[in-house]
């Protein structure tokens, strides 16, 4: 990472382009389905640019829909983005000796793709800065909020992405970082338990499927802690 | 409802900030070395693994086909862009020829 804070912003911008694609097909299908919903316009936006998670906007949204309430919308989109708990403590380094206000930016644009950016980061033999991590997540943040306004503007006669599958870009996006991610044989015990522990909790809750994905994710780093250290 | 949507959409904005400053605040408070350490240096590597674990779970089996060419490509050009549009292409593929 460079010294120069603007060159960073614009790496990790240009660095985030095709999770923002990947992200702008997702958004743009949210906008579509709030607007069907009786969201208005001012609504589906600021949602897209407050929560900034589409799995919990959408949860939220079905909760609203289907007359749950405003408790049951609120709880069900915050344990989806609960896992962003887990993403933003692993930005510790890049967010430490901030001021106040650079860490409130910085965390008020952190999603799953920022583990996309440290591993590009960590491919090129550096660790991600703080503006290499905030310009990719600005990037993220705009084209988010312009794709749900895409959506919700047109409403109609945007062709199914499932048709071109579109839908299956953010999954690519996880399932390409894995060998990036993978550091040897240490991984091997962290990662099967994480997965066989989402596997068990969705089977045994299966309404309950965001709380086992964090219950994966965090026994999984547990494992990892515990090894070796006796 | 539109009353409900405006307090979801604040409330539910003002929770997720919130979590994403907790994460964040709770790892300073951590120690830096040792069992801790490891565990948090194996975490976004567990959290995306788990997000993967359930896609599988939620998909079938052309998505699972397609995710295991995005992983092969991915291992051998670790490059981000180009395993995703291959991975669309081939769901865009098969959604399109086979039943």
């Amino acid at each position: 990472m460079s010294r120069d804070p603007w060159s960073d912003i614009v790496l990790g911008a240009r660095d985030m382009m095709p999770m923002a694609l990947a992200a702008a097909t997702y958004g743009t299908a949210f906008g579509l389905l709030a607007i069907q919903s009786e969201f208005s316009l001012a609504q589906t936006i600021s949602m897209s640019a407050l929560v900034f998670g589409g799995s919990a906007q959408l949860v939220a949204l079905d909760q609203l829909v289907a007359g749950a309430g405003v408790a049951a919308a609120v709880l069900a989109g915050a344990a989806l983005n609960i896992r962003i708990l887990l993403i933003t403590a692993s930005m510790r380094a890049a967010l430490t000796h901030r001021p106040w206000w650079q860490v409130m930016a910085g965390v008020y644009v952190a999603t799953d793709a920022s583990v996309a950016l440290m591993q590009t980061a960590k491919q090129r033999g550096t660790l991600a800065s703080y503006h290499y991590l905030f310009g990719g997540g600005l990037l993220l943040l705009l084209v988010w909020i312009a794709a749900t306004t895409l959506g919700a503007l047109l409403s109609q006669g945007i062709p199914n992405p499932k048709t071109y599958g579109l839908d299956f870009a953010i999954v690519a996006v996880f399932v390409a970082l894995l060998p990036g991610l993978w550091r040897g044989r240490q991984d091997l015990a962290p990662w099967g338990i994480a997965a066989a522990t989402v596997a068990a909790g969705t089977a045994l809750f299966p309404d309950h499927a965001a709380w086992a994905l964090v219950c994966g994710a965090v026994c999984g780093a547990v494992v990892a802690g515990l090894r070796h250290d006796a | 409802m539109t009353h409900d949507i405006w307090i979801t959409v604040w409330v539910l904005g003002f929770a997720s900030l919130a979590i994403r400053l907790f994460g964040f605040l709770l790892a300073q408070r951590l120690p830096q070395t040792g069992a801790w350490a490891r565990g948090m240096e194996a975490l976004p590597g567990c959290l995306i693994v788990a997000l993967v674990a359930l896609m599988i779970l939620n998909s079938g089996q052309q998505e699972w086909i397609a995710g295991a060419v995005v992983l092969l490509i991915a291992a051998k050009t670790r490059n981000l862009p180009l395993s995703m549009a291959i991975g669309v292409a081939v769901v865009a593929f098969m959604r399109a020829t086979l039943p």
